[in-house]
């Protein structure tokens, strides 16, 4: 394989910035990087592009004294009582509601908290038949406000960071269903939230139970004679296997899939999803038709069941086991299966190093998993592995951020205060980051090159714009009022939120640019030139501007 | 005077040209004429349509024993459109897709049945990433077929090739010209001003030079915002049909602007997701097929004056399971429909040979068997449509050109050469 451009020149400048770079702008002097190209950032900046949304102010001199290690395993033990400035903020969020009379019910506009995150599972789950459409999805919307807090608010970023990859790798489209979607402040906190740092195997049940996951992949309506495919189709496809250990060429000639050293199947088979599919036959939720209970939690009907013998995986699942005892057992033999650690291990690694992360890395992550299987804390311990090997700072410009980590960085790192609304929600969707509201189940894409399309760019870069107007209800930013009074020229300034926004500086073409916007045709080293307006202005397109920069999209 | 709706979809109508025209005087616009090359549009159903549901044998007793919950009748109410026999079965068209029998009837579309990827995956992720790879069984192919296939036309135009969606199709990956465009009104940079005018500027020299891996995609970004706004698009849009509402549509006009605006468009795609019916197949796939037909069916109005240009090819990645589970739904299947839609069309016809549904006849014994392999429909495009005759770049793995007579057009002496690499300096991945 070929080097590509990028590294080659990553390669070149990573021996030039060995030099301590100061957040604090009185400390001088500050040497942008020699070359055109990116630098490589100091560890600072790596880690909290990758295990956080960016970085508040004082973050990078939080981290950089702290170190590495200790950030880590801070992060990695939240205490989310002590998250006092997030939950303040998440109890006192109010997020519009307002919806037409309709048959039955009242014409509804008002400002409401997010109260469905504090309701049971049978409270939620009446919300389903509510009769305004608006009321039945309103706790998705809440949660995706509570989450958007959390992303730019809350001390455990890495515990956010890992929310929103593992309710990408278990995708539920949340606006699907009225049954998924009044239910959703469960999945996100009883099966998500509750295994992020856990343990794969009881994760992956969690998912499988849930109803989220039983009514989005058809397994609620799954019976005997044929059974439903759509659920056991992904669960080797998407959540275990993955597709590259798919066999498709056998189809359903077990006996001749090749086997490892322990006499296992190497990879999986059409067989091996259709013979899933009837161990899972049976596996629904309570809904209350048919004589079953009306409560919305996972429900077992046996008389559903395909209770005859199977094949999965080269394994005899013998007829008659029992209630469950097959959809378990399939549960067991993916859960364990080295292919489905591998990848992932593989995804961990791609979203909190690279797209393509070294397989030096994936290797160590392989062991920890491997060796903590029945661990309760088994993806915890596998994730610092990974973000304390030497590979996790000696990689850097092999991944960007996506349109909501842009935008969260952005907010995050210029201080402003966000109150999420439609707004925001709407624009990053159109950005291309659908939270909860990705169709497919393989959930957002994980590589770049997806998020380097025009639509993603451009509307990314637009929306970092209209955030800063004051017609733009989300967010308020006062960029002035956070300058020290020491900050008073034009280098000083763009020091200043260079700083604040990249934690080291940038090439030295990109730094000649962002002096000339803020400093037009004046001096440097004085106070800029024009009207306060106009200033103001020019402060605002800097900011933006920073926002759009090749150093501020890397992660 | 009254124009019927019949000579609305197939004549090239003078007079709604020239409502077109006083409607949108003042802005550049391209005259049909001006249009050298064809255009192709792909529209990709994302989820694997049910094309035994849509053109069904109903006659057929072992399509009844399978589909007999949740097919449509052939007499009565709710009844399927007949559309002629394929080879000697006949075969009804789904009546909420009322809208593609009026494109058939007058001979502008055809459909390819028992057509698709002859991989036998039944992964969505995977049967998708082969057929617009372009190279089944592999999906390591660093590049897309469209993207090789525009490298070996040397596209001039400013925006030859654009996708709707969010981000760019398989079938373009690694195209160094290929542009995400949703809405025209909208492709332009937001900023204040000289300073906004600035900034782009600055991002135009920095990102050329920075070697991170946003410099060719960021690049790509700022010329074509500069080439649509050169051309002053119309604010908002104005077609000449009225297209049902929905995502589709908007996708859709995108691309009618786009052609219209005379930027060299070559190539658009589009998706439309939402047909993997495992469940409750009888309203999901009614619904969705109200909606594309007619919405295509608007946007191919809409495109009266540009139709003898115009190649519209609607694929998936797979069909469904001949026999319907308990949910009421079909799970994945292989063999489907394909459809193509155009000026040159040899429409009202169903190409392609039929299997059959005995159980001998279906692949592994459940689904419908493939006897046209999607390449061969494409490469008939690719060579009498687009004028391509380099089928050894855009579909590496194939070795025979066998037309089956969708299109009109002639035929060229093929290239079978591969070696893409000279055409494609920046190839990824």
């Amino acid at each position: 394989m070929s080097l590509s451009r990028r590294q080659l020149l990553l390669g070149a400048a990573v021996g030039a910035t060995g030099a301590v770079v100061h957040e604090d702008v009185d400390a001088a002097p500050l040497q942008p990087s020699a070359t055109e190209a990116m630098a490589k950032p100091p560890f600072e900046v790596i880690a909290l592009s990758r295990m956080a949304y960016g970085a508040l102010s004082g973050d990078y001199a939080r981290v950089r004294t702290m170190g590495l290690t200790a950030y880590v395993d801070e992060q990695l033990n939240p205490n989310f009582a002590a998250d006092t400035d997030c939950n303040t903020r998440i109890a006192n969020a109010k997020l519009r509601i307002v919806y037409a009379a309709g048959t039955g019910f009242p014409a509804v506009d008002e400002m409401r908290g997010l109260d469905t995150l504090n309701k049971t599972q049978p409270e939620l789950w009446e919300l389903r038949v509510h009769p305004s459409n608006t009321e039945r999805i309103r706790p998705v919307d809440e949660v995706v406000a509570a989450n958007w807090i959390r992303a730019i608010y809350s001390k455990w970023q890495l515990f956010e960071i890992m929310t929103d990859f593992w309710h990408n790798h278990f995708n539920v489209w949340a606006y699907s269903d009225t049954r998924i979607s009044a239910l959703w402040p469960h999945y996100d906190k009883t099966v998500i939230r509750a295994n992020c740092f856990g343990n794969f195997r009881d994760f992956l049940e969690s998912v499988a139970t849930s109803p989220a996951m039983l009514y989005y992949l058809d397994n609620s309506t799954s019976r005997d004679g044929p059974a439903n495919e759509n659920f056991a189709r992904e669960l080797f496809e998407l959540h275990t296997f993955g597709s590259q250990n798919y066999l498709n060429n056998i189809y359903d000639n077990w006996q001749e899939v090749p086997r490892d050293n322990q006499g296992r199947p190497i990879g999986y088979i059409d067989q091996d999803v259709y013979e899933a599919a009837r161990a899972f036959t049976g596996w629904t939720v309570a809904d209350g038709v048919g004589g079953i209970p009306n409560t919305g939690v996972f429900h077992y009907v046996d008389t559903w069941n395909d209770n005859a013998q199977k094949i999965v995986l080269a394994n005899f699942l013998n007829a008659n086991a029992g209630p469950q005892v097959h959809g378990k057992a399939v549960l067991d033999l993916v859960a364990k299966h080295p292919a489905t650690i591998r990848n992932i291990c593989t995804k961990l690694c791609r979203r909190l190093v690279s797209d393509n992360p070294p397989k030096s890395l994936v290797d160590k992550a392989v062991a920890v998993w491997t060796a903590n299987y029945d661990a309760p804390d088994q993806i915890k311990k596998t994730i610092r592995a990974i973000l304390l090997a030497p590979e996790f700072l000696a990689t850097w410009g092999g991944k960007i951020r996506r349109p909501n980590e842009v935008v969260a960085a952005y907010l995050r790192s210029t201080g402003a205060e966000v109150k999420p609304t439609a707004e925001l929600f709407s624009w990053i969707t159109i950005c291309g980051y659908r939270m909860f509201n990705w169709a497919t189940p393989t959930g957002h894409p994980d590589e770049s090159g997806y998020w380097s399309s025009s639509n993603a760019l451009l509307n990314t870069w637009n929306l970092l714009f209209h955030l800063q107007q004051a017609y733009f209800p989300p967010a308020t930013f006062d960029l002035q009022g956070q300058m020290p009074s020491s900050v008073t020229t034009v280098r000083q300034i763009v020091d200043y939120w260079v700083m604040r926004m990249l934690g080291y500086q940038p090439s030295a073409l990109v730094k000649t640019k962002l002096l000339n916007l803020m400093g037009q045709a004046g001096n440097l080293d004085a106070v800029p030139v024009g009207s306060a307006n106009d200033v103001k202005l020019r402060l605002s397109s800097l900011v933006h501007m920073i926002g759009m920069l090749p150093e501020f999209y890397t992660r | 005077m009254e124009i019927t709706r019949r000579q609305f979809v197939v004549g090239c109508s003078t007079a709604i040209a020239a409502m077109a025209g006083g409607r949108l005087g003042g802005l550049a616009f391209a005259e049909p004429g001006d249009i050298q090359r064809d255009i192709m549009v792909v529209v990709f159903l994302r989820g694997g349509c049910d094309g035994l549901g849509i053109v069904s044998p109903l006659d057929d007793a072992n399509f009844q024993a399978a589909r007999n919950t949740i097919t449509f009748p052939n007499t009565g109410t709710g009844a399927g459109l007949e559309l002629g026999q394929m080879g000697s079965v006949p075969f009804w068209l789904h009546p909420k897709a009322a809208a593609f029998k009026e494109l058939f009837d007058s001979q502008d579309l055809a459909f390819i049945h028992a057509s698709g990827l002859t991989n036998g995956t039944r992964s969505h992720f995977d049967a998708m990433d082969f057929m617009e790879r372009g190279t089944p069984d592999n999906k390591s192919t660093s590049t897309g077929w469209l993207t090789r296939h525009m490298a070996a036309t040397s596209p001039d135009g400013v925006v030859p090739i654009m996708s709707t969606g969010s981000a760019l199709p398989a079938s373009l990956l690694g195209s160094p010209n290929a542009v995400t465009i949703s809405n025209v009104q909208r492709y332009a940079m937001q900023g204040y001003g000289t300073y906004g005018a600035q900034q782009q500027a600055a991002l135009n020299e920095i990102y050329t030079k920075t070697g991170s891996m946003l410099d060719a995609p960021a690049t790509r970004l700022l010329s074509s915002i500069a080439a649509v706004k050169a051309r002053n698009p119309a604010n908002p849009y104005v077609p000449i049909t009225t297209y049902p509402a929905g995502g589709l549509s908007d996708s859709l006009k995108a691309i009618a602007q786009m052609i219209k605006l005379d930027v060299g468009l070559q190539v658009a795609t589009l998706d439309f997701g939402g047909w993997d019916t495992h469940e409750s197949q009888v309203p999901i796939l009614g619904n969705q097929l109200d909606v594309l037909t007619r919405s295509l069916h608007a946007f191919y109005n809409d495109l009266v004056d540009y139709h003898s240009k115009l190649t519209i090819v609607v694929m998936s990645e797979f069909g469904r399971r001949l026999k319907a589970n308990r949910s009421a739904g079909t799970d994945h299947g292989h063999g489907n429909l394909a459809m193509v839609l155009g000026g040159n069309v040899n429409g009202g016809r169903i190409f392609g040979r039929w299997p059959g549904l005995a159980n001998v006849d279906l692949d592994h014994g459940v689904d419908l068997a493939i006897t046209t392999d999607y390449r061969t429909i494409l490469s008939e495009i690719v060579v009498r449509r687009l004028r391509n005759n380099r089928l050894g770049l855009v579909f590496p793995q194939i070795s025979q050109y066998q037309p089956l007579g969708l299109v009109r057009g002639t035929d060229m002496a093929i290239d079978w050469s591969s070696g893409f690499r000279s055409y494609l300096p920046m190839a990824r991945r």
